[in-house]
């Protein structure tokens, strides 16, 4: 089945990034411009969701609307509240250290929100203070149950990769996805499987896919992730510059490239399912586009894969 | 010892041939807010992301006023003794009265909250100015509750010391950080950090100040950008900057430059005849002695 990609948004001057569906319209972040968009399917406006974001990229809903986001120029997860405020999360990992840069982010259904945390070239806001963590992993931030304390800690998941960067769960939230993409030509890109183990834990991971490179250089492996209600695994892949170019690829829960799909712009960096069916994939880029393609056969799925 | 570049004959005539330079205090990240009390014989100082205000005397060492202190940035004195307070990640201006209670005076502008209080000063008839920039809302480990930015600028404030008359004063610029008045309190300087300038502006008897325009711009490579700044009694301006703290003469030019061995935050007048200079570091607080005499803080507590 081919999708036909339309243009929604852009190009605005700078690569878009994360992507929320609220229920009624598609959130987009714009980077660089510090600012996340609402995008109407009734009316195509597009509108100021949320000024000053301190360069955040991915974006997911949690409990009560609040929306989680990557503020990589503050290197932190923040909530964005349904009144307009912005409160934190912690940064601080439990050895005390400040974590990298988060890129990406989900929500499970206990409210646990998992992040990719890599490092970013671009230094943050303000004063060079702290150092950045010796590895490059996938976080999960969780809230105290304690009534009284509430207070957030990190735990980290994942010891095996260097750039994460983008991540899914499934629907039965058993496995993570994620997008190890290191676009070094000895660097590992992979899109892996990681089995949650009863104790919460990680398993080691099974490969779905992997990128290779060639005379012009390191392939460009997957960015974001987000899964459709029938478990297929969507990922946003690839650039102009070499292999097969920018792509959505289907993949079944096995790993079976079960279609791609052309993408108009270029490096694709996010997907997620919106509109009234939730049928329709959204889709941003590195070139600061924001597509859509209606009708994919497809659904989303967990909330914060649309 | 004080080492100096970039010095001019003059630049010799403030610091003289040996002037000390001694730790007061380590161990802090981005200490700021050097504040003398000349009534107690007491320095204040904070520590941003320790969350802190302290206080240290010498032959007694240091004590923690206020922990947390909402990641408390800029400190003075009013005319009565009283410590003000730019509350940065707090996003209020608030003082200390002599009672020991704290009174809030002002924590929003046209129902916005303020972006972050970063430094303050006050005018002799009590008039408190502060800068407004945005950092504690961006910078790592200084944020507190809520950190949504609300207004599209950041500007400089006055407000009356009873937290009822709130003005905004300078309106226009990018990031807004240190800011004093000159000897005779008719000019305002106010750096911007992110521009690497001083604009000084004339003021008017009823608080609100002139176009202003640029002063200086601050030269060298090093770490340290335009922060904290004050003014002597001659109208010496001296700014942090690349490399330490920059002198400057009221017209514009470049004395020279006091070396300091971390990046330096602000500065601030003290001890006897306010011939000390307190120097607030990344890491540390400073101090050394100077012949030149700085602007008594509070007026003096006249």
């Amino acid at each position: 089945m081919n999708w036909k990609f339309e243009r929604i948004a852009g190009p605005y001057d700078g690569p878009l990034g994360g992507l929320a569906w609220d229920g009624a319209g598609m959130l987009f972040s714009d980077i660089m411009n510090s600012t996340i968009y609402r995008f109407d399917p009734k009316d195509k406006g597009v509108r100021i969701w949320r000024k000053h974001t301190n360069r955040t990229n991915g974006i997911a809903f949690g409990e009560n609307k609040v929306l989680y986001g990557c503020q990589e120029g503050s290197r932190r997860v923040v909530r964005y509240e349904s009144d307009g405020s912005t409160t934190l999360t912690t940064q601080v990992m439990r050895d005390g250290h400040v974590h990298n840069h988060p890129c990406a982010v989900t929500v499970d259904r206990r409210g646990r929100v998992w992040c990719c945390d890599p490092y970013n070239e671009l230094a943050t806001w303000g004063p060079q203070l702290f150092g950045k963590l010796e590895h490059a992993s996938v976080l999960r931030l969780s809230q105290d149950p304690a009534p009284q304390r509430r207070t957030w800690v990190i735990d980290r998941m994942t010891f095996d990769t260097t750039n994460p960067r983008g991540l899914a769960l499934s629907p039965d939230e058993r496995i993570l996805y994620v997008s190890e993409n290191n676009i070094v030509e000895d660097g590992c890109r992979e899109l892996r499987a990681y089995g949650i183990l009863p104790d919460g834990t990680l398993a080691k991971p099974l490969v779905m896919c992997t990128f290779g490179k060639d005379v012009r250089g390191a392939q460009r492996g997957i960015e974001g992730i987000c899964v459709a209600a029938d478990g297929n695994v969507l990922g946003c892949g690839g650039w102009k510059r070499n292999g097969p170019g920018p792509l959505i690829y289907v993949f079944s829960p096995k790993g079976a490239i079960i279609g791609t799909h052309e993408i108009p712009g270029d490096l694709p960096v996010q997907c997620a399912f919106g509109d009234a069916g939730l049928d329709a994939l959204y889709v941003t880029t590195g070139d600061g586009f924001l597509f859509r393609a209606r009708r994919t056969g497809l659904r989303g799925g967990r909330k914060t894969d649309r | 010892m004080l080492e100096v570049d970039m010095a001019t004959r003059e630049l010799r005539s403030i610091t003289g041939k040996h002037a000390p330079l001694d730790q007061i205090a380590k161990g802090l990240n981005f200490s700021e807010g050097p504040a003398w009390n000349s009534q107690t014989g007491e320095f204040f100082y904070t520590d941003i992301v320790g969350n802190a205000i302290w206080k240290w005397k010498e032959g007694e060492g240091h004590h923690v006023v206020m922990k947390p202190s909402r990641f408390a940035n800029g400190l003075t004195f009013d005319k009565v003794g009283r410590l003000l307070v730019a509350g940065w990640g707090g996003r209020t201006v608030w003082r200390v009265e002599l009672d020991g209670s704290h009174t809030t005076l002002v924590s929003r502008y046209r129902g916005m909250k303020l972006n972050s209080p970063n430094d303050i000063v006050v005018r002799s008839d009590g008039l408190v100015y502060f800068t407004d920039s945005f950092g504690a809302l961006c910078n790592v480990g200084m944020g507190f509750e809520d950190v949504q930015r609300y207004m599209d600028f950041a500007g400089v404030f006055s407000v009356t010391p009873d937290g009822k008359r709130l003005r905004l004063v300078i309106p226009n610029m990018v990031y807004p950080n240190g800011l004093c008045f000159s000897p005779d309190e008719g000019l305002l300087y106010v750096n911007d950090s992110r521009l690497g300038l001083i604009n000084v502006y004339s003021v008017r008897d009823d608080g609100t100040v002139g176009k202003g325009r640029v002063f200086y711009t601050a030269v060298g490579n090093e770490s340290g950008i335009p922060d904290g700044m004050k003014c002597d009694v001659e109208g010496n301006v001296y700014c942090t900057g690349p490399g330490g703290i920059h002198i400057i003469a009221p017209n514009g030019k470049l004395l020279g430059r006091l070396r300091i061995p971390d990046h330096t935050t602000n500065i601030g007048w003290g001890d006897k005849g306010w011939h000390s200079l307190y120097i607030t570091t990344y890491h540390g607080v400073y101090r050394t002695r100077l012949r030149t005499a700085g602007i008594p803080v509070g007026s003096g507590f006249r």
